[in-house]
Formats: structure tokens, sequence, C-alpha cells
């Protein structure tokens, strides 16, 4: 099979996806045509089988459940106690409130595992709260667009399961590995606030009331259940009491549980967390499935292979091949959401990686950032649909107040790039 | 009785037992982790985990497609003219049913085939394949029906119900 081909299989495809079919259709679409035009095998069989195996794996049940305590957690009054608790602490640094965004999203982060999620919890308390307050609207949604995307990279994180699962990597070292990736990134986008704030001290309104340092310890009392959940959650993935599932379900029921200690648990509630969950999860499962039995067809006809024997004659380097990864993602994520995009990107180019020598732990949280990018880069970026449906405003501005974000995520792959450290280092002490 | 409200029955009793295997799904997970802690082993949690998984997924999907929270690219579809649209809407739900109708008889053959050849599991559960394998077979073989449902919607110039419904922001990722 010569490069025309592969070429002409990839150019199909996104013609397909981009004509309105369901993504995870089209993948299937195209895995069987695949199959049947270039390959002598039976293309139904393998296709049945193939999903079969997919949508039944043990590892996969994590997805559901972390969907699931997401959506229990969303209807539960979890993100305004976050903000009486967090809110007396920041009104000392420069840009006060705002960093309740991030730091509310950078906690909230490590119960759900969707940047959108993320985004709408935390949004649904600050957006409110801080224009109330006289906060400026533009600083206020982009630290809002942009720290919600640490849904992905702090763990529990959908995104890293999907890649776990496709590429056949730790689930559990995945979640590890992000945490640290996950605080440089908040970090750079608490910087950010500090240095607007500093550059337009007219525009942070004052504190709104001094408390005593008594006062703000007694206010953090609203932060106990949150911090229990990240224990119960990624405490037991850490020292490897339970698996990625099991931490899972234990956080479904950790939620539960919270929810009901607040009086939030209704029948109501709990039947729309259930079929909220349900539906999301039968999205992504539509997805996973169409992307298993594409990478197993593009497998038989070898495309991925020549793809890296190809990319591998260009004689790029890890540095050039990453660069041009990455600037490739980030136009792919202007279009595409980004599940579809790491599957498409395991079924066609992870033997490029590994001939690479990257490893496979570290460019997941690659691919993770740049997916976080993804989120907020128009038209299609879900953190920007969440803050459009929560605010009316209209896309294109969103998206601009949050383009320093997306800088500081470029500059969070340099940093990832020149120190791998950060991200390497602490799954290696895991325990198991 | 009439079909329009029969099919709306199904796709909602469907998603009703979707939700039931998610509930099984998180009992099965707690079951094993329950056994761990208090020295009991049920055999074959996992695998029955991953099969309410499955079966959860492929029931719910028609439901989900009724929402419209399946994702397409509607990129090029809200950019293009009225006429443009209707076309490349015919052409995407055609499309989209001729996969829903492969992945559905495929599904169905092979729970046949588990069935005929009696299959069983290489787990500890020892399950038959065909009985978690009907959840597949059944679940899109309703999805095929609900796309060839809206498809007809299109082809009678309505507009197509499966959008997502406004004002609730997409959680998806």
């Amino acid at each position: 099979m010569d490069m025309a081909i592969t070429f002409g299989l990839i150019l199909a495809l996104f013609a397909l996806l981009g004509s309105g079919i369901w993504i995870g259709l089209a993948l299937l679409g195209v895995g069987w045509l695949g199959m049947e035009m270039f390959t002598t095998r039976a293309g139904g069989d393998a296709m049945a089988v193939t999903i079969w195996g997919a949508s039944s794996s043990w590892t996969l049940t994590a997805l559901p459940m972390f969907l699931w305590m997401g959506e229990i957690l969303f209807r539960t009054r979890l993100s305004s106690d976050m903000f009486k608790g967090l809110a007396p602490w920041l009104e000392k640094l420069p840009g006060r409130l705002l960093h309740v965004n991030v730091i509310g999203c950078t906690i909230f982060a490590a119960v759900s595992g969707s940047s959108a999620a993320t985004c709408a919890t935390i949004g649904k308390i600050t957006l409110p709260e801080l224009k109330k307050r006289g906060y400026p609207e533009a600083i206020t949604i982009g630290t809002l667009a942009g720290a919600g995307t640490l849904g992905l990279l702090i763990p529990p994180s959908i995104i890293m399961i999907v890649y776990g699962v496709a590429a056949e990597v730790s689930i559990a070292k995945l979640f590890i590995a992000g945490v640290f990736p996950g605080i440089l990134l908040a970090t750079l986008f608490m910087g950010w606030i500090v240095v607007w704030a500093l550059l337009n001290p007219d525009a942070v309104p004052p504190a709104t009331e001094q408390t005593s340092f008594g006062q703000k310890l007694y206010a953090s009392r609203h932060l106990i259940p949150v911090v229990l959940l990240i224990t119960l959650v990624l405490g037991s993935i850490y020292t490897g009491v339970a698996t990625a599932t099991e931490a899972a379900a234990l956080g479904v029921v950790g939620s539960l549980v919270l929810a009901a200690a607040q009086g939030a648990l209704s029948w109501n509630t709990f039947r729309e967390s259930l079929f909220g969950a349900t539906r999301l999860y039968c999205m992504i499962a539509l997805i996973l499935a169409g992307s298993a039995f594409l990478t197993l067809s593009m497998g038989y006809m070898g495309l991925p292979r020549h793809l890296a024997e190809w990319i591998a004659s260009l004689g790029l380097g890890q540095f050039g091949l990453l660069f041009g990864l990455m600037i490739f993602f980030i136009i792919l994520g202007c279009f595409l959401d980004g599940i579809s995009m790491v599957v498409l990107t395991i079924a066609v180019i992870q033997p490029t990686i590994v001939a690479a020598g990257i490893d496979l732990i570290w460019f997941g949280v690659f691919l993770v950032v740049v997916v976080e990018m993804a989120q907020i880069t128009p038209p299609v970026g879900f953190n920007l649909f969440v803050i459009q449906g929560m605010t009316g405003k209209q896309l294109p501005w969103i998206a601009r107040t949050a383009l320093p974000a997306f800088f500081l995520m470029v500059a969070a792959v340099g940093l990832l790039y020149a120190f791998p450290g950060i991200i390497t280092w602490l799954p290696q002490r895991m325990v198991g | 009785m009439s079909i329009r409200r029969a099919l709306d029955r199904l796709y909602g009793a469907a998603a009703w037992v979707a939700a039931l295997f998610m509930i099984g799904t998180l009992a099965m997970i707690l079951l094993s982790v329950t056994g761990r802690l208090l020295d009991f082993h049920v055999r074959g949690t996992d695998a029955y985990a991953g099969y309410c998984m499955a079966a959860a997924a492929f029931l719910a999907l028609a439901h989900t497609l009724k929402r419209g929270e399946h994702i397409r690219v509607t990129l090029i579809l809200d950019h293009t003219g009225p006429r443009t649209r209707h076309a490349l809407e015919l052409w995407s739900h055609a499309a989209g049913l001729l996969c829903a109708v492969l992945l559905a008889w495929f599904a169905t053959r092979l729970a046949w085939q588990s069935f005929q050849f009696n299959d069983i599991s290489q787990g500890t559960d020892a399950t038959p394949l065909w009985i978690p394998q009907l959840g597949m077979a059944v679940g899109s073989m309703i999805f095929a029906i609900a796309l060839a449902d809206e498809l007809l919607a299109v082809l009678r110039g309505q507009r197509p119900r499966h959008r997502a419904v406004d004002g609730e922001p997409v959680r998806s990722e």
C-alpha cells in the first residue's frame, strides 16, 4: 500500500466527518470500507467481534462511573461550598476572587473527569458571584474557560481513560502522571491573573470583607467534603488500594453520600444524574466502538506502519515530530472533539510515536494538554459552548477572552518537553 | 396506539433498561471491591461489570440520538443555505443509517453465532456469550430503527429533532 492510498483514506475520513455523519458511525463505516476494499478479510464479522470486545472490557468500566460521579456532583451544592471555603483566603492576592476560578477548577478537577463539567460546575457559582462584586466579565470568563480545561489533565480524567484503553497504558499511572502538569498549568493561570491585576489595578474591585485568620479557617470547613472525596478517589489509586475502576465506583458512592448529606439527593436528581451519565457514556461508547474497529481495520491495511515509516524517513527528530503534531492537533482541535482526536491519533500514529522513542505515558499527558487547547479554540470548543450556554455571550468573544490561557498551555507543553520529569517522576514512585 | 407513540415508548423503555444496567455495572464493581475487603470471592464480577456496561451503552443509543447528544461535526451544516443543508442532512442521515444497519446486522449475527456454536466466555465467569451479546444486538437494532425514523422525518422536510436541548450545557468532555 502506498502513501497515496494512506492519505486518500485519511482525507475520505475527514470528508465524511465534515459532512455531518455521527462521528462514531463514520469511523465504523470507514473501517468497514477499508477492510472490504483493501484486505481479503470479511469486514463485518471482525467488526462485531472487535466492537463487542472493546465495549465490554473491564478497564473501560471506569469511564461510565466517573461520568456518573460528575453528573451527581454537578447537582450538589459542592461548588457553592467551595466558593465559601476558598474566597476568604484569596482576597489578599492580586486579582482576588478571580483566583477562585483557577483554584476551584483545580480542586473540582480532582473529582471530575471532564473539562466541560468542571467549567459548568465552577462557573455556575463564580460567574454570578464575581459579576455581583463587579469583576470585569472578560477576565472572569477567560480564566474560567482556561481553568475549566484542567478537568482533563488533573485525575480522574475521561480522556486519559480513553487514551489508556486505546494505547494499552496503565490508567492509574496516567492519572498520577497528570497531577504535576495540572498543578503547573494552574500556577501559570494564577500567574496570568496576578500579572493582569498588577497591570490593571483599577479594574479589580476591593475586597468585600475583612476576615480574621480564625474566621478564614472556620470558613474552610466547607472544603471538607470535597477533600474527603479527593482522598477517597485519588488516594485509593495512588496507594494501590484500588484500581481506577474501583476508585470510580467508590467515587459514585461517595458522591451519592455527599449529595444525601447535603439534602440534594431526591429521586429526581438521582434519575437525572443516572440518565445524564448513561447518555454521555453512550455517546462516547459509540465513538469508541467505531474507533476500535477503525484501528483494527487500519492495522490490517498496514496504514499506521506505513505512515510511521514515512514520517521516520523525514528525519524530523523528536522535537520536530512533536512540534508538527502539536500544530496538527491544534488545527484538528478547532473542528473535532477531544475524544475523537485521541482515538484517531492512537489508531493512526501510535507506531510513529513508539518508533520515535517517545514514552507513551509522557505522550498521553502531552496529548491531553493539546486537547485542552482544543476545548477553548473556536468554532468547536466545548468549554466555549458551556460558557455560551451560561452567559449568552458570542463564541468568538469568549474565545478571545480565553486566548492567554491558550498561549499558557503552549508554554506548558514547552516546559513539559524541557522537563519530562514533571510527568514521569510521580508515577515512578507509585505503589504497585 | 399510533406508530409514533410506540416508537417513542420503545426508545424510552430501552433507555430505562440501559440506566438499570448502569446501576448493574456499579453493583458489580462494588461487589468485587467488598468481596476483596471482606475476603469472599464472587466469580466473574469483572466480566459481569463489562457486560452490564456494554448493554447500557447499546440500549441507550436510540434515546441518546433522539436527545441530540451523539456528537457530529455540524460546522458545515450550520453554515450552508437551507437547500444545501437539506441535501447534507439527507446524505448524513442516509449514510448514518447504512452504518447503523451494518452494525445491527453483524451484532445480531455475532449473538446468533455465539448461540449456535455455544461460545463460552474465556474468563472465570464462563457465561454463554450470546446472553450479554443480546444487549448489543437489540440495542443496535433499535438504534437503526431510530435512525430510519429520523431519516423519514428529514425526507418529510421536518426539522431533525435530534438537536441538543437548548439551555442544557454540553458536559461531554
